[in-house]
């Protein structure tokens, strides 16, 4: 399996920023996040040094995207530059054997994912460095945080791949040609009959109508599928992406079963104290200098955190605790991307239905909006039909296989909605190695011609045949994309296509239109 | 219902209720009795020898009255025949004369002088009997041969009687006996047979002077609300007024109603239960269809109007024409003087002037005395009397709601009861129309609502009160109303195209800033109509999809529409096609749709104007499209400079479309193409 010992080589993730350090002895000052945290500064600066290179070198050539990705003999180094001249590079120890084979994009979209991430919790990074400019700030958030973040991938694989299990708490498992058939940054829907959708939207409606005047934002998920938004595309994938890792009934309830293991892996009374081991300078002078924010780092990703209260809504003492000052310093807060607004979220949670609110924080330093009184307002507007709908949708819905499609393993990807629709992930597991392994390769050429595109929308449409008598499909159409393993030796080509065809007809409006 | 509202207009033109100019008059010297025979709705008015008769249903002053001659003698009461046939006059206590109006024949019936004596007499419809007569023995039922030759004696109820009520609206005769006369016998003498009713009691409190009062005829009145008949029983020494309801086989007190005046009496009209408070001269409006016992207004006076005021305001107009009190106009009208006899259902006549008045109710004025939009919308789609006032009202009630942005959950609530009201008569239409084909002629649908089409397809037009007859087996209303061949009716029930056309897109305009109180709006109504499993003109969607751009809300809309609660459709495609010229997601909902619903022509055309000249070329391949114009994608080739894909558009073309290659067009961009570049083959 793709896993990997934090100690040793098998994965170095960094970000840095290219306009601090640039005298010399003061290279440290551009380091921003390092793990394996406790890596020496030599090595640590080594690796950071040689990406820094060959970012300043591809820019010669490609001012706007320099370098991607670059692949040694023993490892891929997988670049993403999150915000102006702020990097994060990847370097992954290459290992048939493990079955450490990756798709660089889905790389990528781990670091974007992170960041993303990062960004809904603290701002840009950027500002954070503008703010206080030693970066300690920075990197007293982004240890924690990042560090965190990779620790839920144990926690993810256990529920989606049972085959890794035998390594959680020892190992990350990063997402290998297994997952070829899932799209990392984009929620998964779930589809509702009509009457149901207009119920759903008039839940919405009155959420978003519980701060009075004022209007709130939504999104409601049953189980790990999003069910409504509000939300830009990008808002949503990554509120929906937190919401999946800690807040769904799945997460809260799948948390106390195996965080267990994790606490023996570097767990989270570790990673407070090796943030303190961070490379810069001395952390105490920060300390000092910063006043008093500075001794409460909030860990948004922080693990078994939340639970359910009595009134239905989540609870966390990740942002403090309620007793202690203004009553509503202790509620998380969330930044909108597409707004630039800092907004309050609340979670309320009936059975497998979870409703994210978020009320711009602002109106209520003006006084205008108190949280009790929106909590009340929920419970007495809303409750009734929280309890009708999930009780619809929980009737209707057909389970974990639910989108299972006979004879398909699929993937279907939106570009502009962000949303994608696979297979099941334990059908996919019966799909042979070989058919995964040249579905992955075939997504990775679809990526370098993406990429060549240049964010233009390309057509394509691929078949092939692989060693075991697979067909793989690739079809990419005006910002969706197709991807299919037939595991049915015999078809031809033509029975291929119709098959993709009366699949594109049936479960994709015929968005997918086969030569 | 909120009272407090009349209190700050005081004006003593206020009111709710109304009579207006011209009454029915009887002009006729030398009359010497006015009688109204309510089984015949005719007004009657006797000389010594003639009987004047007037229609009084419907109600028309300028109609000229029939005559007929009868004989000499004393009145004490009269009715015509059911079938007109015939005359019945009580002469005395023990004579009843019947003159055949067409042999001018007289039939005497004399009961046993002395030992029992006539207390009325009614016409019956009933199978078993065509005329009753009460007597202070019991009820003779009588059947007439077609000529009214003979009476023949049917059956006779023994009952010792003090008096009785009868009206034909209900069918039902109560015979009192008892030293308090408030033990009762009942009969329903309805199409179906005679029925008999247990015998009851009514409640009476004791005096302080511990004397115990004895119920008169006077205080009891039997009306018909919404096809239930209850009887209301006038208690002076609890001043309250008992309601007793019938049942098939019970009769249950269903609560009473405080009275402030010793003089009381009661009207119905459309349902609504007027209860006059002669004494203090007001009128107070209940009704009976809600469990609450509260009044729907506040007590205002009785008005006499100079004319039907209709779709003005009625206290903006009619303020100097209208009096409460009297003598301002040559009919010199007292109002609730002693002459006044009140007639159930809706009339009032006056024996003094000699004029019949019709009762009217003024919904406007109820309804802008109300503050509860809820329940008055429930209100007034209960009322059928006049219904498109009443919709017309409840349009202007949905309107200005929206307008005045009232929270979502009222005017949610405010929609709901206009969508079940139109769901639940359209389910009760129905069940009419299939009752109509072996009954009675089916009512004409009057003043055919804008929506006229729709509305007989569906068979929404009939009104909702869905009769039932006995014979129809309903356990529970047993006795009912004949009032349905009457009524003229459509039902004040609003359809959601309706509600789209009159409230929707004349408070878009006005609400464009407020487009997201106006979608959520949007929504609860959709979400209603679905509940209800009804459907809406498609241009709501139209209309969201505008909405929702406009507030840039796009996440919804790609849920609106993904999850189809907007409907798929021609014109909401366009419609996202021109929203999404600010956002290519929406863009690509509107082709998408397009597609879904094979419209191939507006897909591939929309294709190519997007600039995916191949994939529409594709696609219209695939499809076998030739309507669209080759051109189109030879053309967004050639602009878009790329010779490779104008040479495989030729050559597509070229097996697409027989003959393609001897078209100029082929010429022309075949040539185009090699002047370009020679090196590209075809």
């Amino acid at each position: 399996m793709a896993s990997m010992s934090s100690g040793d080589e098998s994965l170095r993730l960094c970000m840095f920023d290219l306009r601090r350090g640039q005298t010399e002895g003061q290279e440290l000052e551009k380091i921003l996040f390092f793990y394996p945290a406790d890596l020496d500064f030599s090595t640590q600066l080594s690796v950071i040094g040689l990406s820094e290179g060959l970012i300043t070198f591809t820019r010669l050539f490609s001012p706007e995207a320099a370098c991607e990705v670059i692949e040694a003999e023993r490892h891929s180094h997988v670049f993403y530059e999150a915000e102006p001249d702020i990097w994060m590079v990847m370097v992954v120890e290459k290992n048939k054997e493990t079955g450490a084979i990756w798709r660089i994009d889905a790389l990528r979209r781990v670091l974007k994912e992170v960041h993303s991430l990062f960004v809904m919790f603290h701002g840009s990074i950027r500002a954070l460095i503008e703010k206080e400019p030693t970066g300690g700030l920075t990197r007293s958030l982004l240890y924690p945080f990042i560090t965190d973040y990779l620790s839920t991938f144990q926690i993810w694989s256990l529920s989606e791949d049972c085959c890794c299990e035998f390594f959680v708490g020892k190992k990350l498992q990063l997402p290998t040609f297994r997952e070829t058939l899932r799209e990392r940054g984009t929620v998964q829907m779930l589809t509702l009959a009509r009457d149901t959708a207009v119920e759903v939207q008039s839940l919405v409606q009155v959420l978003d109508s519980c701060a009075g005047s004022l209007r709130c934002h939504s999104m409601i998920l049953f189980q790990d599928l999003l069910v409504s938004t509000t939300l830009s595309a990008d808002d949503t994938v990554d509120l929906f992406t937190f919401a999946v890792m800690r807040l769904t009934s799945k997460a809260l309830s799948s948390d106390t079963s195996s965080w267990s293991y994790l606490r023996k892996g570097p767990g989270s009374s570790e990673i407070s104290s090796r943030s303190n081991l961070a490379p810069v300078g001395s952390i105490d002078s920060l300390h000092s200098r910063n006043g008093n924010n500075m001794h409460h780092v909030i860990r948004p990703l922080q693990n078994d955190k939340w639970t359910k209260g009595k009134d239905g809504f989540l609870i966390t003492d990740i942002w403090g605790l309620e007793t202690g000052g203004s009553p509503d310093s202790a509620i998380p807060t969330i930044w909108l991307q597409q707004t630039q607004e800092r907004m309050y979220l609340l979670a309320y949670q009936h059975k497998s239905l979870t409703l994210l609110l978020l009320m711009p924080t602002n109106a209520i330093v003006n006084g205008d909006l108190s949280i009790s009184a929106v909590k009340q307002q929920v419970i007495e507007d809303a409750s009734l039909r929280i309890l009708k709908i999930e009780e619809n949708i929980s009737r209707g819905w057909g389970g974990e296989n639910a989108y299972h499609i006979k004879g398909y393993r699929y993937l279907v990807v939106d570009n502009d909605t962000k949303v994608s629709r696979s297979s099941p992930s334990g059908k996919v597991t019966t799909l042979a190695k070989e058919s995964l392994l040249a579905l992955n390769k075939l997504r990775e050429e679809v990526d370098s011609e993406k990429s060549r595109a240049k964010g233009q929308e390309k057509d394509m449409e691929i078949c092939i045949r692989a060693k075991n008598n697979v067909w793989v499909i690739a079809r990419v159409t005006r910002g969706k994309e197709l991807y299919m393993a037939l595991e049915k030796g015999s078809d031809t080509l033509l029975d291929t296509t119709d098959a993709v065809g009366r699949f594109s007809n049936r479960y994709c409006s015929g968005a997918f239109l086969m030569d | 219902m909120n009272s407090s509202a009349q209190a700050g207009v005081g004006s003593g033109a206020l009111s709710h209720v109304y009579i207006h100019h011209p009454s029915l008059r009887c002009n006729i010297p030398e009359s010497n009795g006015l009688f109204y025979d309510d089984a015949n709705r005719l007004l009657i008015c006797t000389t010594s020898s003639q009987v004047f008769s007037w229609e009084t249903s419907p109600f028309n002053p300028d109609v000229p009255p029939s005559v007929d001659s009868i004989s000499e003698g004393p009145i004490l009461s009269i009715r015509f025949s059911l079938d007109k046939k015939a005359i019945a006059v009580q002469r005395s206590d023990c004579e009843i004369q019947l003159f055949n109006r067409e042999t001018k024949q007289i039939l005497n019936h004399k009961c046993k002088a002395g030992s029992e004596s006539i207390l009325g007499f009614f016409w019956s419809d009933s199978p078993l009997c065509d005329l009753a007569i009460v007597k202070t023995s019991g009820m003779d039922l009588f059947a007439c041969d077609s000529m009214l030759n003979s009476l023949r004696l049917v059956e006779t109820k023994k009952a010792n009687v003090n008096w009785y009520i009868y009206t034909h609206e209900t069918r039902l005769v109560l015979l009192a006996s008892g030293l308090q006369c408030k033990t009762f016998n009942g009969f329903q003498l309805s199409t179906a047979g005679v029925v008999r009713l247990p015998r009851f009691e009514m409640t009476m409190a004791r005096s302080e002077s511990n004397s115990k009062p004895i119920l008169s005829a006077g205080d009891l009145h039997l009306v018909t609300v919404y096809g239930r008949i209850y009887c209301l029983q006038v208690d002076r020494e609890a001043m309250l007024l008992h309601l007793y309801r019938f049942y098939r086989d019970a009769v249950v007190q269903q609560g009473s109603l405080p009275i402030y005046s010793s003089k009381l009496s009661v009207n119905v009209v459309d349902n609504l239960l007027l209860v006059h408070q002669i004494d203090a001269k007001v009128v107070i409006i209940y009704d009976l269809f809600v469990d609450s016992r509260a009044p729907v207004s506040a007590p205002l006076p009785l008005l006499w109007r100079g004319y039907q005021v209709s779709e003005t305001s009625s206290q903006a107009v009619n303020k100097e024409i209208e009096s409460s009190e009297s003598s301002t106009s040559n009919e010199n009208i007292v109002m609730y003087e002693d002459g006044w006899t009140f007639l159930v259902p809706d009339l009032i006549l006056d024996q003094t002037n000699k004029v019949l008045w019709k009762i009217h109710l003024d919904l406007e004025a109820i309804s802008a005395s109300s503050s509860d939009r809820t329940s008055l919308l429930e209100f007034l789609q209960r009322r059928k009397l006049e219904a498109n006032k009443a919709k017309q009202l409840c349009l202007g009630i949905a309107r200005a709601i929206i307008l005045e942005r009232r929270p979502a959950t009222q005017v949610t609530q405010a929609i709901d009861v206009l969508v079940t009201a139109y769901s639940y008569s359209v389910k009760a239409g129905t069940y009419k129309e299939i009752k109509n084909e072996n009954a009675t002629a089916s009512t004409p649908t009057p003043g055919a609502s804008p929506d006229s089409e729709r509305h007989r397809q569906s068979g929404s037009n009939i009104d909702e009160e869905v009769e039932m007859n006995l014979s129809s087996g309903s356990q529970e209303n047993m006795f009912c109303a004949d009032e349905q061949q009457e009524s003229q009716l459509s039902s004040p029930a609003i359809s959601p195209d309706e509600l789209y056309k009159f409230v929707f897109t004349s408070v878009e305009e006005m609400m464009v800033e407020e487009s997201e109180y106006l979608v959520a709006i949007i929504t609860e109504f959709l979400r209603s109509i679905s509940a209800e499993k009804l459907k809406v003109d498609l241009n709501i969607y139209v209309m969201t999809i505008k909405l929702l751009a406009y507030s840039k809300r796009f996440a919804e809309l790609s849920l609106f529409t993904t999850n189809k609660i907007i409907e798929p459709s021609k014109e909401v495609a366009f419609q996202l096609l021109d929203s999404g010229r600010q956002n290519i997601r929406v863009r690509k909902l509107g082709l998408d749709m397009l597609r879904q619903l094979s419209l191939h022509h507006d897909y591939i055309s929309s294709l190519v104007q997007d600039g995916y000249y191949l994939e529409a070329l594709r696609y219209a391949q695939k499809h076998k499209v030739t309507s669209v114009r080759s051109s189109m994608f030879l053309e967004a080739a050639f602009a878009s400079n790329d010779m490779q894909h104008l040479a495989a558009i030729l050559r597509v073309l070229s097996e697409l479309i027989p003959g393609f290659k001897e078209t100029s067009e082929y010429y022309t961009f075949y040539g185009l193409l090699n002047d370009t570049s020679s090196s590209v083959a075809v």
